[in-house]
């Protein structure tokens, strides 16, 4: 019979401490900019979405609007990335995808301009899947099972507007698009303490 | 049969451990981070460290991070062994 060096109630107790500073740790560190990315970019589309809704696609203004909401964006998101980059650091994140990203943007700015869509729906539903394209594969580069299916979900609620509330498609973004994200990072934050 | 780590099993020692454990291998977690996390003074992580360090567990690297001073810590293959071994041996004793 071998001798045990503590109690099975100790032992208990000493693996539940693991489990939970594990838990904590994921949420804490590795997920640290998640939630704040989240309603970053929820605001973005909310506000974007619906200032569209509101100009009208047509309006000059709309292009300026998304404009400097994509660039407050960015540079928020930068700064994040930053933050976050300092607490841990590990050479599959930052530089890989922030390089993802980047050559997402370029490669898809390109086949929007060739692509010319037909109409400022299809202009949004092209950039809102590229969107949920970057998330899934940022999803699988982190193997992160919620950011692969938060991504998903989106995508049919994307198509899911442009196929049956085109009439109110922006403001279908707005609600369902931004208000998502924003849900999302509220729960994140709130909820993963 | 799985060893069981005394030095590892110290609740501190324990929680930084499987801290360093839940990273991705590779990655290396702030200083300040890390003690934030565990709710310790600097002088107790840093003393914890040290142990954990002289076994070959975890390294410790000071760096800069533009002009700020960064102390960044990881855990080492020998490290991530141990502290797998020690709660396989946990879960020896519990019977799993």
């Amino acid at each position: 019979m071998t001798e045990r060096p503590i109690s099975p109630e100790e032992a208990r107790e000493s693996l539940e401490l693991v489990e939970a500073t594990m838990r904590q740790m994921q949420r804490a560190v590795v997920h640290a900019g998640t939630p704040y990315f989240f309603l970053i970019w929820g605001v973005v589309w909310t506000l974007g979405f619906g200032s569209t809704q509101v100009l009208g696609p047509e309006s000059s203004l709309v292009g300026v609007v998304w404009m400097v909401l994509d660039a407050l964006g960015a540079i928020a998101s930068f700064v994040v990335g930053w933050r976050v980059a300092t607490r841990l650091r590990h050479p599959l994140y930052s530089p890989t995808i922030g390089l993802f990203w980047l050559t997402w943007i370029a490669y898809a700015a390109l086949i929007i301009y060739f692509a010319q869509p037909q109409s400022s729906d299809q202009l949004s539903l092209l950039i809102s899947l590229f969107a949920m394209f970057g998330y899934v594969v940022t999803g699988i580069f982190l193997r992160s099972r919620f950011l692969i299916g938060l991504g998903v979900a989106l995508t049919v609620v994307i198509i899911g507007g442009y196929l049956f509330f085109l009439a109110y498609y922006n403001l279908w973004m707005a609600v369902f698009g931004g208000g998502s994200l924003i849900a999302v990072g509220l729960y994140m934050r709130y909820a993963w303490r | 049969m799985a060893r069981f780590d005394t030095l590892i099993h110290q609740p501190v020692r324990l929680r930084i451990m499987a801290a360093l454990g839940a990273l991705p291998e590779g990655a290396q977690l702030d200083f300040g981070a890390l003690r934030d996390m565990l709710q310790v003074t600097d002088g107790n992580l840093a003393t914890h460290l040290r142990k954990l360090e002289d076994a070959g567990y975890i390294t410790v690297e000071k760096t800069f991070v533009g002009r700020r001073p960064r102390t960044y810590i990881a855990l080492t293959p020998k490290g991530r062994q141990a502290f797998t071994e020690h709660v396989e041996a946990l879960r020896e004793i519990l019977g799993e």
